[in-house]
């Protein structure tokens, strides 16, 4: 699975979970994700909402989140909580702390723990 | 790649004031007064504030080895990071817990205070009850997501600093003899005065896991040096008002409420009803960031599978409810048992040791990080590498033992060790025998 893939997997998850949607309605934000190993950004968007994925960069994010693409892969997948490589110092953010637990958050309630 | 991290402005960023406010506020608890006369009665007097500068200028040198650790892995779990990288994921865990766990010490000693204060200041309605009530507010209020708004946290902070320094001057300017005192003369127990002023500054460190909110990785060690600063000047220049106005450190000592006594002679009953308040701002402050922290601390735990689930739980509010419930109640419990045999000592004692212990382990992790990752990229780095790191770290660890083995009462038995103890064998034995069954449960439950 790509990275693009699981992002494409993880905005089905939102999108298609009411109570997901209806959380995500007054969270408005960009989040740029930036593999550390490849030269390969890409960007999620959450808006009224509804989230999008895409591949690129994105101006001005709310959240900078860096680690290898195979760690971003495993973790928009469900494959992996975004605390165990966050915590292990693989996985880094930049941006406000209650954005980063709202995604945290968006990923226990797609996979549980 | 990195860089377009650096390429690409984040939309909200913290300003340097807020990492100067973090820290001092972090730092400034309450029970910062006790251990002020504590201070007092070890340098045996007037010499008091030396023995906080001394403190507080050693520190510095663990706020450099903290600020090379920041800006190699700037992350909310700031020392679960650190230790893992630098030493391995056991002792990391095991660190994670006791540093965790000095939060609740934190708050169940501003408990104690607070309560003493209202018990003076209101003493028609049981001082338990105003404990009960306020810590109860503040889990309330935390539990439905509502946040003290920034400005409020900020300024409390500087409202406490700025009220010693000033009340303090005035007590210093009008007491009487003030040329009798030997303000420079070291007793017998000054090394342990010394090891006991680190508890003034703990929590200082504490603004590291902000990191990940400000643009400018320079805020974070600005902002503790400049919070340093300010916590020597306050509780330095309380510590000698205390000293020249109450030459007795025992009357003050059984008093419980040094700030207060400070108050009434710097601007009589207006002097003390505003230290009341200030008192009241400082014990709530101490009470919701230290279950705000802690409790998303446990939270993250829980998700890396070092805890039970059941610390993961979030209420509608998007809150870690069990989490932290669990820690409201264990500081409720802690601070009822310590009103009740008013042993607030061992507190002290412990916290000061714990955080020394830190900053002697802040040196090591330094090093060892400089071994294991040395092409990372380090935007502080400390001075006189490899040497000044290594003398700080074992002046830690001398400070950090004295802290632990100083008496807590007459029969002069350290208490603050036995705590300190007992508290590494549980963690121990929670990590050797009963992490591995938690994850072992979690993992068989996924699969």
């Amino acid at each position: 699975m790509t990275l693009m893939q699981a992002l494409s997997q993880f905005c089905n998850e939102c999108n298609s979970n009411a109570r997901l949607r209806e959380m995500n309605r007054d969270w408005n934000r960009r989040v740029l994700l930036n593999p550390d190993n490849v030269d390969s950004p890409h960007y999620l968007i959450s808006e009224n909402g509804e989230v999008s994925a895409g591949q690129g960069s994105v101006d001005n994010p709310d959240l900078v989140i860096e680690a290898s693409d195979t760690i971003l892969t495993s973790v928009f997948s469900g494959r992996m909580t975004p605390t165990e490589p966050y915590n292990a110092g693989d996985l880094l953010v930049r941006g406000h702390q209650d954005d980063i637990m709202r995604l945290d958050i968006l990923t226990l309630l797609i996979w549980g723990d | 790649m990195g860089r377009l991290a650096v390429q690409n402005s984040l939309s909200r960023v913290l300003p340097l004031r807020t990492a100067v406010s973090s820290s001092a506020g972090l730092a400034s608890a309450a029970i910062n007064f006790l251990a002020a006369v504590e201070v007092a009665e070890y340098a045996g007097g007037q010499s008091a504030w030396l023995a906080i500068l001394v403190a507080g200028v050693l520190i510095v040198f663990a706020g450099a080895n903290f600020s090379e650790l920041n800006g190699l892995f700037p992350s909310a779990a700031a020392i679960r990071v650190w230790i893992r990288r630098g030493v391995n994921d056991q002792f990391s865990l095991a660190s994670s817990f006791v540093y965790m766990l000095t939060v609740v010490f934190v708050i169940a000693a501003d408990a104690f205070v607070l309560g003493h204060t209202f018990s003076r200041a209101v003493p028609t309605i049981p001082a338990l009850l105003w404990i009960v009530a306020l810590l109860g507010l503040v889990t309330w209020s935390n539990s439905r997501g509502i946040k003290v708004a920034g400005i409020i946290q900020d300024s409390n902070a500087f409202v406490l600093l700025g009220t010693l320094m000033v009340f303090s001057v005035l007590v210093i300017v009008a007491a009487p003899h003030l040329g009798q005192f030997h303000y420079f003369s070291l007793g017998h127990n000054w090394f342990e005065a010394v090891a006991l002023g680190i508890f003034i500054f703990v929590g200082f460190e504490w603004v590291t896991p902000l990191a990940e909110e400000f643009q400018d990785f320079r805020a974070i060690p600005q902002g503790m040096f400049i919070a340093l600063g300010l916590i020597a000047i306050a509780f330095g220049l309380f510590s000698l008002a205390l000293t020249v106005a109450f030459p007795d450190a025992g009357v003050l000592a059984h008093s419980f409420v040094p700030q207060l006594l400070v108050g009434l002679k710097a601007l009589g009953p207006l002097g003390f009803w505003w230290m009341v308040f200030v008192t009241l701002t400082t014990a709530m402050t101490t009470f919701n960031g230290g279950l705000l922290s802690a409790s998303r601390f446990v939270y993250a735990l829980a998700r890396e599978r070092a805890l039970p689930a059941w610390f993961s739980r979030l209420n509608k509010r998007l809150v870690p409810q069990n989490a932290l419930m669990a820690l409201a109640i264990t500081s409720l419990v802690l601070a009822v048992l310590v009103y009740w045999s008013g042993q607030y000592l061992f507190l002290i004692n412990a916290g000061a040791g714990v955080e020394s212990l830190m900053y002697a382990l802040s040196s090591v992790l330094v090093m060892s990080l400089r071994r294991r990752e040395p092409q990372r990229r380090r935007p502080f780095h400390v001075i006189g590498y490899p040497v000044v790191p290594g003398i700080v770290g074992l002046l830690f660890l001398g400070l950090g033992i004295e802290a632990l083995l100083t008496p807590t009462g007459p029969s002069g038995f350290p208490w603050g060790m036995v705590f300190f103890l007992a508290i590494i064998v549980a963690v121990s034995i929670y990590i050797r025998w009963m992490l591995p069954k938690v994850r072992q449960k979690r993992a068989s439950r996924l699969a």
